[in-house]
């Protein structure tokens, strides 16, 4: 059945920006219990729309689970709302 | 024996994206790749499976197959409900990689689309379209993910270039000539010819005829007057012969949408807040297409009294939500008993020119500013930042979701 989980969490996130088809990749987040994960794949990134302002969706992976980030563009914050169940 | 079929160079593509919805997930979520994916519309084990993936699919899973069914065959099958978000991303993305081939392109649904090389430039047009087809399979990889496939099929038409891309999946390329097309059609059923399935599959097989090849033999005027019984016997016979019959648009003639009753046992007040719902997001698409509507119909399935409808015919074009929803539930006060599924669509389609909204007085204008100015805050601040108090709380089951066939609202 469904694997995922629905968050609202603010987390810290280092990003690095630069060029190519993905031009702002999050490296590694920081959760509100203080534990750190490590970005090892971007999955996919899409816009989506809130009204007029534009969010960036980050679906990653660390390597056991899949999380997605989200950036709001107007309010520079990243989110963290999803979380799916780990995999060995 | 293949005089009469249309020998010029194939230059029709037609692209389809393998398992549209499943495989943008597991492009999305790597862990999910290799995995049994479905896609639902609504996370329940009653709901029907939109999409899955081929690892599920090999696993017996198919499309409409309820997930309480689905996950018998498929013990571990990932449920996730659908993201037109993601899906219009997607679609984008190929449309755009479409466009750098040529300008002739139409987009048939979220998940599949047709270039036509015919008016592209020399350049282009000179080269191999085995080529381009392999080229784009790497765009999209290159451009949204190495977990993307389609399926890539070229012809002298549309019809047969579907059907190419229909032949070997997934990832697939193929081509249809004049020369391999009673060979490719010789492998296949007349159900897996697109448009041939249940009533043309009878008014084929009640003259004899059972397979693609004998389909194909046929005289057009067998097939208008003992077939089809109409013009569009003519245009089966010129399709099978690779000649071009569908490149044409349709107008838009209704709008609508539909909703299976998240439980059996919602009142009857409950189900009007959520065919208001219904209501409101119908008007929603009118008004985005710039069109007004003369015309509601509605219908609800009943478990115990089947199938049941009603329309109404007005005298003037109306456009607003509360205008829809007061007809929806005059008609709607007819509805049986034991409700699962409601529906409403709007028809008698016209452009909005505002000068025929404004001979009907200050009443109509003000309802025209009014729904103007919900709408202009809606798209500003998010869709259903207004709405009515009445749907208040329906919008966690009445979702939008993802139109399939057509693509005017991407």
């Amino acid at each position: 059945m469904n694997d995922e989980t629905f968050l609202n969490e603010r987390v810290e996130v280092l990003a690095s920006f630069g060029d190519g088809l993905n031009p702002c990749k999050p490296i590694r987040f920081r959760r509100l219990s203080g534990r750190e994960i490590m970005v090892e794949k971007i999955g996919l990134r899409h816009p989506a729309n809130k009204g007029t302002r534009t969010i960036h969706v980050f679906d990653v992976t660390d390597g056991g689970a899949d999380y997605r980030l989200e950036f709001d563009t107007e309010r520079l914050t990243w989110h963290l709302t999803r979380e799916a169940d780990h995999y060995e | 024996m293949n005089s009469g079929y249309n020998n010029e160079r194939p230059l029709v593509m037609h692209i389809d994206l393998n398992s549209c919805f499943a495989t943008v997930e597991q492009q999305s979520r790597p862990m999910l790749r290799g995995r049994p994916v479905a896609v639902v519309n609504r996370r329940t084990e009653n709901t029907s499976i939109v999409t899955a993936s081929y690892e599920a699919k090999a696993m017996g899973v198919s499309v409409g197959m309820r997930v309480k069914e689905a996950v018998k065959l498929a013990p571990g099958l990932v449920t996730l409900e659908s993201d037109p978000a993601k899906y219009r991303f997607v679609y984008h993305k190929m449309m755009g990689i479409m466009k750098r081939y040529s300008p002739h392109i139409t987009m048939k649904s979220i998940d599949e689309g047709v270039i036509d090389f015919h008016q592209t430039t020399d350049d282009i047009r000179s080269r191999n379209l085995v080529d381009i087809g392999y080229e784009m399979k790497q765009r999209l990889r290159d451009e949204i993910g190495e977990a993307m496939r389609c399926n890539v099929g070229i012809s002298t038409n549309r019809f047969l270039a579907k059907t190419a891309a229909s032949l070997h999946k997934p990832d697939g390329l193929d081509v249809i000539d004049h020369e391999n097309l009673r060979a490719t059609l010789g492998r296949l059923k007349l159900t897996d010819l697109t448009g041939i399935a249940g009533r043309n599959q009878q008014r084929l097989n009640a003259v004899g005829i059972f397979t693609p090849l004998e389909f194909l033999d046929t005289d057009a005027h067998a097939l208008h007057t003992m077939v089809f019984k109409s013009i569009l016997g003519e245009q089966w016979h010129q399709r099978l012969r690779g000649f071009e019959v569908d490149d044409v648009t349709h107008d838009l003639k209704t709008v609508g949408r539909q909703y299976v009753l998240e439980t059996k046992t919602l009142s009857f007040g409950e189900i009007t807040r959520r065919l208001h719902h219904l209501c409101e997001s119908v008007g929603g698409k009118l008004r985005s297409q710039n069109n007004v509507a003369r015309g509601v119909f509605v219908y609800a399935k009943s478990n115990s009294q089947g199938y049941w409808h009603a329309r109404h015919m007005c005298d003037l074009p109306f456009f607003s939500n509360s205008a829809i929803y007061a007809q929806a539930m005059m008609l709607f006060a007819g509805a049986p008993p034991d409700i699962r599924e409601i529906g409403i669509s709007c028809y008698e389609l016209s452009d909005d020119t505002g000068d025929q909204l404004s001979l009907f007085g200050d009443q109509l204008a003000r309802e025209q500013h009014v729904t103007e100015a919900i709408d202009d805050i809606n798209k500003r601040f998010g869709d259903r930042t207004i709405h009515s108090a009445d749907t208040l709380g329906t919008g966690i089951y009445v979702k939008q979701k993802i139109p399939f066939g057509s693509t005017r609202y991407l």
